[in-house]
């Protein structure tokens, strides 16, 4: 068992968001071509950019689009992220997004606060279809993969870098292996420090990305902003993506179910309101 | 009157299994505080404190973090 063995560690920007890898027994550079997948996956997965596979998709009008191993994989991941959350989590919220003006990376300029009108999300698994290779997302419906797809990654990239790493991508991070004193990875949560071991955690929050009375994270069942009377929820679970999944549910539940929900599918909870 | 032994010896051997069974059935009557489904030893339902709910699944330490989860 290693005694505080050396962490190698690389931080940088991306995906909209402050991103951390850390190994033992890593290089540096192996920290870097981590970076380097997360920008060329990142870029792929994004509904920003015109010249993304998502925004293909989400422009195929109807059509079956091709799509790569890893966007069929986190497309089935988002369906996998409807079926565990009864429909919150829900990557058809697209067009309430748009509706409520964001439009754009928020680093790009603040989103102008509006409501047009929106609807209710679509049933996910009603209007998207995978199948190997190929997708196809109904006329007039958007996908938005955000905190979906930064845990996907941070799981994915901890399994890359090493049997002894941790992959944090915005808040959604993923601890492999023993950590650099035997014990787990010591990670930040809630104001505690909690060691994690092939583990996941997450935060869900309506208190970033916000404009006026307005922020990102959509209730699809009214297709407006979240106002469940909670405003942050942080969770650890078996996987990043699982943690990023129970989270958003959990917020979007609010005070009253989320704690029963956290209790089910959760080993560790923090609601802020 | 090869038949009539094979019937009788038929029936005596159907009376005899069914008495039989009856009486191991009445010698080994079930259990009636038998666990239908094991039991739940110990309900752990995880600590709070300072609002953060941590299960036993979960270690918590002193140690500096390498880093946290936060909201972006």
């Amino acid at each position: 068992m290693p005694r505080n063995a050396a962490v190698e560690a690389h931080h940088f920007e991306a995906l909209g968001t402050s991103c951390s890898l850390f190994g033992v027994g890593v290089s540096r550079t192996d920290l870097v071509r981590g970076e380097f997948w997360v920008r060329k996956l990142g870029g792929r997965v994004t509904r920003f950019s015109d010249r993304s596979e998502l925004a293909a998709l989400n422009r195929a009008d109807g059509e079956w689009a091709d799509v790569s191993p890893d966007m069929e994989a986190l497309l089935r991941e988002a369906l996998r992220a409807y079926e565990l959350s009864g429909g919150l989590v829900n990557a058809a919220v697209l067009p309430s997004m748009l509706a409520i003006g964001y439009t754009r990376p928020l680093a790009e300029g603040t989103p102008i606060a509006s409501v047009a009108v929106v609807h209710p999300a679509p049933r996910l698994v009603d209007v998207l279809a995978v199948r190997r290779g190929r997708a196809r997302l109904e006329r007039g419906c958007g996908l938005d993969l955000g905190g979906v797809a930064k845990g996907w990654m941070a799981d994915r990239l901890a399994a890359q870098l090493g049997s002894n790493s941790l992959a944090n991508l915005g808040g959604d991070l993923y601890a492999a292996g023993q950590g650099p004193g035997g014990g787990g990875w010591p990670v930040g949560f809630g104001g505690k420090t909690v060691m994690l071991r092939d583990q996941g955690a997450a935060t869900s929050s309506v208190r970033k990305r916000r404009w006026g009375a307005l922020h990102h994270l959509i209730d699809p069942r009214t297709g407006l902003p979240s106002n469940s009377g909670l405003e942050e929820v942080s969770v650890v679970a078996a996987t990043a993506c699982d943690a990023e999944i129970v989270a958003k549910t959990a917020l979007l539940l609010g005070p009253g179910v989320a704690t029963a929900f956290c209790a089910a599918h959760a080993q560790a909870w923090r609601f802020g309101r | 009157m090869r038949s009539v032994i094979l019937k009788a010896g038929a029936t005596v051997l159907t009376l005899g299994t069914t008495l039989a069974s009856a009486l191991y059935v009445t010698a080994h009557l079930k259990n009636p505080s038998a666990p239908l489904q094991p039991a739940v030893l110990v309900s752990q339902p995880g600590d709070t404190v300072g609002g953060v709910t941590i299960t036993p699944g979960v270690r918590q330490s002193d140690v500096q973090p390498v880093t946290s989860t936060y909201a972006s």
